[in-house]
């Protein structure tokens, strides 16, 4: 007898020891996603303009499951130490149904970063960058957005385009139709800028003189955060649903082991 | 002095510059990124092909469709309706251009500069009639072919060779690219997949705990028949206690 009750304290203590860590890693998730969500880089009007921000949504969700796992695991290491059985149960109950919200997270943001290739963003830039003449308010607010951010992002990340300079040479451009080619081969913010923000050599920009324009491409700059967002929802989710696992199990069969 | 003679006639030779009618012109660096756009392109400066040229020359850019090249005149001048840019390339199949004296050609080119011609930068005279000797943008893909013309006054002096013909490019429409549907990464995948089987397990876990939790319910209920059997015994121990009673 003596045996048993020193294993149903070591499960205990393991118990405890689980929901700590579940508690601290709700707390890290919640402060990950609440940084993903306040788009230090800016770049969610690119996102808004593909009308999927699904990435987002994940994030906020993440927001709330972990908070919900701190408050869980609080009551998780109630229910261990005082063998309440049926705060036990409430637990795992809920805790369940914490697991499936974070799953779907971790399996949304996954895919969704899936779905941001080079030549989504190159279509997009194409079509909406500096476009004149817009149909609706919805449409208006789009392409204000992806303005914005794309001369924000090429005077910053000092780049041009999403592969370089001559993905505006190679498509037509809503930007072709207002600035003609040879006044405008490409955006004048992909020219070098002095300290007051005009170009160095508007000539040489125009020439193409390496030195005077930036001959890069943005997607890396475009594709560094949002890779970084998107794993860390879904990776950090997962490993957290793993942990989760091996605690809730270990919490079943304490609960099994309960005697009245 | 025989000798001397051929001699000295190839050291007057080599003397002189390049013969302007063999240069051919053509495109600089392909280092420029703005070599060749769709209405615009880039042309080297003749620097040191017109040197031997005597008189007060001012060198000109011709542009032309590769069909003018053979019957192209050099007498007509630049400002004429046929050599307006303003008509071409289907009233005027050439136009002349980019005029300029030998003293913007200084030879010999400095190494480190680049010394460019832009053909096409100009778009404020694209429409304007008083101006053809405009450098408009190109008004299509072409192919082109330039030469490089020296007029003394109205008078052609000298010439270059035709360049080989030149097309600019082409942009494609962007609604021509291919936005895949989601390619699933094989992390995607091996996530879904373990988080669905280890979901899977918790919810057997809480369906076997809630079976177990149901048996041991009725577990209870023959606990509580046991106490039954308790009192059929306590009868029989009755009787037992009767007896030794009854002897006493």
């Amino acid at each position: 007898m003596a045996k048993s009750h020193d294993g149903i304290h070591i499960l205990q203590g393991l118990l405890v020891f689980g929901n700590v860590v579940i508690g601290m890693c709700g707390i890290a998730l919640t402060a990950e996603c609440i940084f993903f969500v306040s788009d230090p880089h800016g770049l969610y009007p690119l996102l808004e303009a593909t009308e999927n921000d699904d990435i987002y949504a994940a994030a906020w969700i993440g927001i709330f499951v972990g908070f919900a796992l701190f408050a869980l695991s609080i009551i998780g290491i109630v229910g261990v130490i005082k063998s309440n059985k049926t705060l036990l149960l409430v637990y795992i109950i809920l805790m369940l149904i914490t697991y499936a919200f974070e799953m779907a997270s971790c399996i949304t943001a996954a895919t969704h970063r899936d779905f941001l290739t080079p030549n989504l963003f190159l279509k997009q830039m194409l079509e909406r960058y500096q476009k004149s003449e817009t149909e609706n308010n919805n449409d208006k607010w789009m392409t204000e957005g992806v303005t914005k951010t794309w001369d924000k992002l090429m005077l910053q990340k000092q780049c041009c385009g999403v592969r370089g300079p001559s993905d505006w040479q190679e498509y037509t451009s809503a930007f072709r139709v207002t600035h003609k080619d040879a006044d405008f081969p490409w955006p004048h913010n992909c020219c070098v800028m002095d300290a007051r923000g005009s170009p160095v050599n508007l000539d040489g920009c125009k020439l193409g003189v390496p030195g005077y324009y930036n001959s890069n491409g943005c997607y890396d700059a475009i594709s560094g955060p949002m890779n970084t967002h998107a794993w860390g929802v879904a990776w950090f989710g997962f490993a957290i649903l793993c942990w989760t696992f091996c605690v809730l199990l270990g919490t079943m069969f304490y609960w099994s082991r309960i005697e009245y | 002095t025989r000798t001397m003679l051929p001699l000295l006639l190839l050291l007057l030779a080599m003397a002189h510059g390049q013969d302007e009618s063999q240069y051919r012109p053509k495109l600089a660096d392909p280092s420029l990124g703005g070599l060749k756009t769709t209405s615009t392109f880039v042309l080297e400066q003749p620097r040191c092909v017109f040197d031997k040229v005597q008189g007060d020359i001012v060198i000109w850019l011709v542009v032309a469709v590769p069909e003018a090249v053979p019957r192209f005149n050099n007498s007509v001048g630049p400002g004429t309706p046929e050599r307006a840019f303003q008509g071409f390339p289907t009233s005027a199949p050439a136009y002349m251009t980019l005029n300029t004296t030998l003293l913007n050609y200084p030879c010999p080119k400095p190494p480190r500069d680049i010394t460019v011609l832009r053909v096409g930068s100009e778009t404020k005279c694209t429409k304007d009639k008083e101006r053809p000797t405009c450098n408009g943008p190109l008004p299509g893909p072409g192919p082109y072919q330039v030469k490089f013309l020296a007029l003394n006054g109205s008078e052609p002096v000298a010439e270059t060779s035709w360049s080989e013909p030149i097309t600019l490019r082409t942009a494609q429409p962007f609604s021509s690219i291919p936005t895949p549907g989601s390619g699933h990464s094989a992390g995607m995948i091996a996530l879904t997949a373990i988080l669905s089987i280890l979901f899977a397990i918790l919810l057997a876990g809480l369906l076997a705990m809630l079976v177990f939790w149901g048996s041991d319910t009725c577990g209870g209920t023959s606990t509580f028949t046991k106490p039954e059997m308790v009192t059929v015994q306590r009868y029989n121990t009755h009787h037992v206690y009767d007896q030794p009673a009854a002897r006493l």
